[in-house]
């Protein structure tokens, strides 16, 4: 990689570690993300996936913590702030949350029972004077079901769902705890608190270069003491072109990208990089819309699809880095039940269901895909999109492509499928992710029709309905898996969706970075890594 | 004089007000609202609407616009949905970080372009004039986002002679020659067209100039090479300002794909990113100030043009 | 984003006197074409280019649609795909020339329309008093700032990206600059002896236009519109870039050199092919546009 005189390559790297110790050895780990813009650092980051992964989990804590030291299987929960949380058995609503004692923000005051009250206000009670509209929104949009809370004593929480919910634990993360005392020294402002935010986590953001990049810096006083990063600093620096973040990783000036684009995957191994691959919850599939009127509201259409691809030929494009997805959830997941259906390049099927469906190579299915050109978690659409329209165009499939940006697929999503939002499209092209167990109910109640939930496609079955339902409210954990895995495989087999392929969350390291572990998570760990 | 300035001064604030009112138009025309990207895809359509009313985005469309214009009178731009941070903060910084390349570039390209054009001009016919000709229109051909690219990969992953991206992260002008590396490859890129423009146009220019009997007139004054040329280039400044006024407009306005390749935190991308953000504050607040610009560079450049060429006044 | 006025067109038909040996302006001027040998090379790249684009059909050795993940980026001279395959494994050549009739005609159609629409602007402004000059030229002011990615998204938003996208936001970011061009001449022109004379003459005023002003600024303006054709390609690529402009599979120059970016790793040549056709073309227009140029300005030497 280098090949220049050591000088040149010492300068581009100091550069960027400012805060670089006097001695030249900087343990700064300086990473290049996709998003555009630096994610918000008051403790709720926007910019999705990207925003909790580098400016949420590193610097801020929930009641309860994803855990990533389980890494064959996806990243379940682990106590946080909170040493342990229970259902009230004489009420399914009441949570009560044990809180760990001896923690303190990183500006010295402690975590209390009155804080962790003060920041679910900031996200839920719209007449406190921290409440904070765009953090409350983001956080609600996956955390609706909070209904009040109270403070039992100084060791104990108590969080009211809406109604009965068993998955709740699973919600709780996403609600991080910041400092009130340090919101109060702001100003009493978000916008001042993010430019020094205080909260509990292994590092703590201290300097925030709008555009360009923000430093996190180890916490030495972690309470987690199995998690005390190795690090000394952390560089986030946005990126969005994948050339530039090719260009950037080659040249040294940074020691980690997030999504090396595929064709660049063997050069980089060559020249040796390390390629870090490893399954997480995310699923890249065609959302059916079934409703009357649609090419897909007929099932045996819907399953041909499935058949009509050739997932391994995708996979071979993308150079490894997404594997073949049969459905919502992988084959080796829990909750993937036993579906009759096993989905595959099958072309003599796909062809028979399509002929008993009355369609053919010369009286082909006609649907308008609906794609976008980047957006999180989407990887290449345009090529991959392309290659599924050239595979299934002999079996007797005549697919268009809607084109939009990322913005108008938003706005698409969340109207119905006949709102003009939708472009009268088929189907939608969406990546989603799985990473609780809530998310069948999400994507398939008649609940969730959108507008008023994510089920765009207005997918319905009353025994999917029935058996979501009952694994919302059963509080085993054992039957909660037995009717999603039920449901799950009805989804299948219903090809409610086109399941095409799982991401593997590509990303590729200097040979100077060690220590990673990836978790299967939208999240990852940054604690045991190191520069050498 | 001055009550061409005093007019054209009246102009301009309408010009201004006209900028507003089709950017708002333009801006709205556009689906979806900030909050659709501001809240992760999971969020409902209830948990957006609600969000959007709070930030009065669900006003009627001539109040929004009013209550904007009032702020804006009153020198407040209002504030970023997705940083929460002041538009005209905001917007300064990334008007600074693109003018540290744009200058540069501005300065550049003029001068190589004046220079070639004169040149080719002068060597009218002879092989020199083709072959300067064909570089300064190569500036102007090849397109410049994927120059950038072809530039990045041989200069600093092939040679590792310099940065692949960024400003460095001191932000600003640079203090020291590490940061002027950063500069190089962006400025380079950027002054491309600039040359490529100025060039054809003085190049041409210089050539009805010289057309004209009025050099060869002047030798026969007595004049050296010398002083004619510096007569012809005087003549074919008032056409060659004007273009260098447009150019400069586009420069100060960042030019989106060659700071997307560097990934240069400047007007572009600070444009850009609002686009594509719905970010309606920022957008409005940065097309009103970017207008301003247009708008009183060419002011300037007609000024110019009047003083020199008495024949252009209107 | 890219420059717009780009030259000043000289000497035009008004300081040739006529009948001097005969022959009228017009023909001189293609005389002087017939003899400048590299713009008549030009011209017949320009003209090959313009073929290869038209009959397509007959010229491409594949359908440019028909791609295979197997044969994917294949380098330059595999047998069948003489000019190496994309990132999805259709046939480069045949994407080349097909591709030539969609970025044709996104660059030419909006700078003919734009010309169209803006020469006519300029021509009234330039004629008209003080007052209508103002306010046309203020009307043209207010759209000189808008960066061409907002007005394209804008108009994504209302009619969906694609073609027509590209054609409309490139002609209404084309029409600012022609029309200050085309009025700057237009007033040179009106200040000139024979239009004092002609109005002396007591010549209706449209008789006046119709004769010596628009023919002599018809050749400036040709002139110039086609030096844009080049920056209207480029410009369209950049739409394509960004996701706005023509959608894939459509095989497009800029959609194919933004497409193909990402392969610039795996295989540099191959990818940097639609680049060198845009290149090409843009050059050769530009050079057309020079020769034309100077053909037109007949005090110059040849």
């Amino acid at each position: 990689m280098t090949r220049v005189s050591v000088p040149v390559g010492v300068a581009a790297a100091i550069l960027l570690s400012l805060a670089a110790t006097a001695s030249g050895v900087a343990q700064t780990l300086r990473i290049a993300m996709t998003a555009a813009d630096i994610p918000t650092t008051s403790g709720i980051p926007n910019n999705g996936g990207e925003g909790y992964r580098f400016l949420g989990f590193p610097a801020f804590d929930g009641l309860v913590d994803w855990d990533f030291t389980h890494p064959n299987q996806i990243a379940g929960l682990t106590p946080g702030l909170a040493t342990a949380w229970k259902i009230d058995p004489a009420d399914h609503t009441r949570w009560v949350f044990t809180l760990r004692q001896g923690v303190k923000f990183t500006d010295g005051t402690d975590v209390t029972a009155d804080a962790i009250v003060w920041n679910l206000r900031r996200l839920y009670d719209d007449k406190s004077p921290q409440f904070d509209p765009a953090a409350s929104a983001i956080v609600r949009s996956f955390v609706n079901m909070v209904g009040h809370w109270q403070k039992v004593d100084d060791r104990t929480v108590a969080i009211y769902t809406k109604s009965p919910f068993s998955f709740f634990p699973y919600m709780v993360p996403n609600i991080l705890i910041v400092s009130p005392t340090e919101w109060e020294k702001s100003g009493h402002s978000w916008t001042e608190f993010a430019k020094h935010p205080a909260g509990t986590g292994p590092f703590q953001i201290t300097q925030v270069a709008p555009g360009q990049f923000a430093e996190l810096t180890r916490n030495p006083n972690y309470w987690d003491k199995t998690r005390i990063p190795k690090l000394e600093k952390m560089i986030v620096i946005p990126m969005p072109e994948p050339t530039t973040r090719l260009a950037a990783l080659r040249s040294g000036e940074v020691d980690w990208i997030e999504v090396p684009p595929p064709d660049a995957i063997p050069s980089l191994k060559a020249a040796g990089f390390q390629i870090s691959l490893w399954p997480y919850p995310h699923v890249w599939p065609y959302i059916y819309k079934v409703t009357d009127g649609s090419p897909f509201a007929d099932q045996r259409v819907r399953q041909a699809l499935n058949y009509a691809i050739d997932r391994d030929t995708i996979v071979k494009f993308l150079n490894g880095t997404a594997k073949p997805a049969y459905g919502v959830y992988p084959p080796d997941n829990p909750y993937f039940g036993a579906p009759e259906l096993r989905y595959g390049y099958d072309p003599a099927k796909a062809k028979a269901l399509l002929k008993a469906a009355g369609f053919g190579p010369d009286h082909p299915v006609k649907a308008k895909i609906m794609i976008s050109t980047a957006g999180s978690g989407q990887m290449l659409p345009l090529p991959m999109n392309e290659i599924i329209q050239q595979q299934v165009r002999p079996l007797g499939f005549d697919l268009q492509f809607d084109v939009v940006e990322w913005g108008t697929m938003l706005v698409a999503k969340r109207s119905a499928p006949e709102a003009p939002a939708s472009h009268g499209d088929d189907a939608l092209n969406n990546s989603l992710g799985f990473a609780d167990p809530a998310v069948m109910f999400r994507y398939f109640s008649k609940a969730s029709f959108s507008p008023d939930g994510i089920n765009w496609g207005h997918f319905y079955d009353p025994k999917v309905d029935e058996l979501l339902t009952k694994a919302q409210q059963s509080f085993d954990p054992k039957t909660q898996a037995e009717f999603l895995a039920q449901a799950h495989g009805l989804v299948v087999d219903d090809a409610a969706w086109l399941f095409i392929v799982h991401d593997l969350n590509p990303r590729a390291l200097s040979p100077k970075v060690k220590g990673f572990q990836p978790a299967q998570s939208w999240y990852q760990d940054f604690t045991h890594v190191t520069v050498e | 004089m001055a009550r061409f300035v005093a007019a054209r001064l009246l102009h301009t604030v309408l010009i201004l007000f006209g900028v507003s009112l089709v950017a708002f138009a333009l801006i709205h025309m556009i689906p979806g609202n900030p909050l659709d990207i501001l809240l992760p895809p999971e969020a409902p359509k209830s948990v957006v609407d609600r969000l959007r009313s709070e930030f009065g985005f669900d006003r009627p469309l001539y109040i929004q616009y009013l209550s904007w214009l009032g702020r804006v009178l009153r020198g407040n731009l209002g504030t970023s949905v997705f940083t929460g941070r002041e538009v005209t903060h905001e917007l300064l910084r990334a008007l600074g970080n693109t003018l540290v390349i744009a200058v540069p570039a501005a300065v550049l390209g003029f001068g190589l372009g004046i220079a070639l054009g004169a040149a080719a001009a002068f060597n009218y016919g002879k092989a020199t004039d083709r072959l300067i000709s064909a570089f300064v229109i190569l500036g102007l051909s090849v397109p410049h986002f994927w120059l950038a690219i072809v530039l990045v990969i041989l200069f600093a992953v092939e040679w590792n002679l310099l940065p692949a991206e960024g400003m460095g992260g001191t932000g600003g002008f640079p203090t020291s020659w590490d940061s002027l590396r950063y500069l190089i490859l962006p400025v380079l890129t950027l002054s491309m067209i600039p040359m490529g423009v100025v060039g054809r146009m003085v190049r041409s220019t210089v050539l009805e100039i010289l057309g004209n009997e009025f050099p060869t007139a002047l030798r026969a004054k007595g004049l050296m090479p010398r002083r004619i040329v510096f007569h012809v280039l005087k003549n074919a400044a008032p056409p060659t300002l004007a273009v260098m006024g447009l150019q400069l407009g586009y420069l100060l306005g960042g030019s989106i794909l060659v700071e997307t390749v560097f990934n240069w935190p400047g007007c572009g991308q600070f444009m850009n990113l609002a686009i594509f953000r719905r970010d309606i504050p920022v957008l409005q607040g940065t097309v009103l100030v970017l207008a301003s610009f247009f708008v009183l560079i060419n002011l300037v450049v007609d000024l110019v043009q009047a003083l020199i060429d008495p024949r252009m006044r209107r | 984003m890219a420059d717009i006025t780009a030259l000043q067109p000289a000497a035009t038909a008004a300081d040739a006197p006529r009948g001097a040996a005969g022959r009228s302006y017009w023909a001189t001027v293609g005389e002087r074409l017939r003899r400048d040998r590299l713009t008549v090379a030009v011209g017949g790249v320009v003209l090959a280019i313009v073929a290869l684009a038209v009959f397509a059909p007959w010229v491409a050795t594949h359908d440019p649609l028909d791609g295979s993940v197997l044969r994917r980026l294949q380098p330059i001279g595999t047998p069948g795909y003489f000019l190496g395959t994309d990132e999805t494994g259709r046939d480069i050549w045949s994407r080349l020339v097909y591709g030539g009739r969609l970025s044709l005609f996104c660059g030419m159609t909006p700078v003919l329309l734009a010309t169209a629409f803006g020469g006519v602007l300029g021509l009234v402004a330039g004629i008209g008093g003080r007052l209508l000059n103002s306010l046309v030229m203020r009307v043209v002011d207010v759209f000189y700032a808008f960066p061409s990615v907002l007005l394209a998204i804008a108009i994504c938003g209302v009619i969906g990206a694609g073609i027509a996208n590209t054609i409309l936001s490139l002609t209404v970011v084309f029409i600012p600059p022609i029309v200050r061009v085309t009025e700057s001449l237009t007033r040179q022109v009106k200040s000139r002896d024979f239009v004092e004379a002609a109005r002396a003459s007591a010549a209706p005023m449209h008789a006046i236009i119709r004769h010596q002003v628009v023919p002599n600024v018809l050749g400036g303006i040709l002139v110039y519109a086609t030096s844009l054709v080049g920056i209207s390609i480029i410009l369209s690529a950049g739409l394509s870039f960004l996701g706005l402009g023509v959608t894939p599979p459509d095989p497009e120059w800029g959609l194919m050199l933004n497409a193909l970016r990402q392969s610039i790793f795996v295989s540099p040549i191959v990818a940097a092919l639609p680049g060198v056709a845009i290149v090409v073309t843009s050059l050769c227009f530009n050079l057309l546009a020079d020769g034309l140029r100077s053909a037109m300005d007949i005090k110059l030497p040849t």
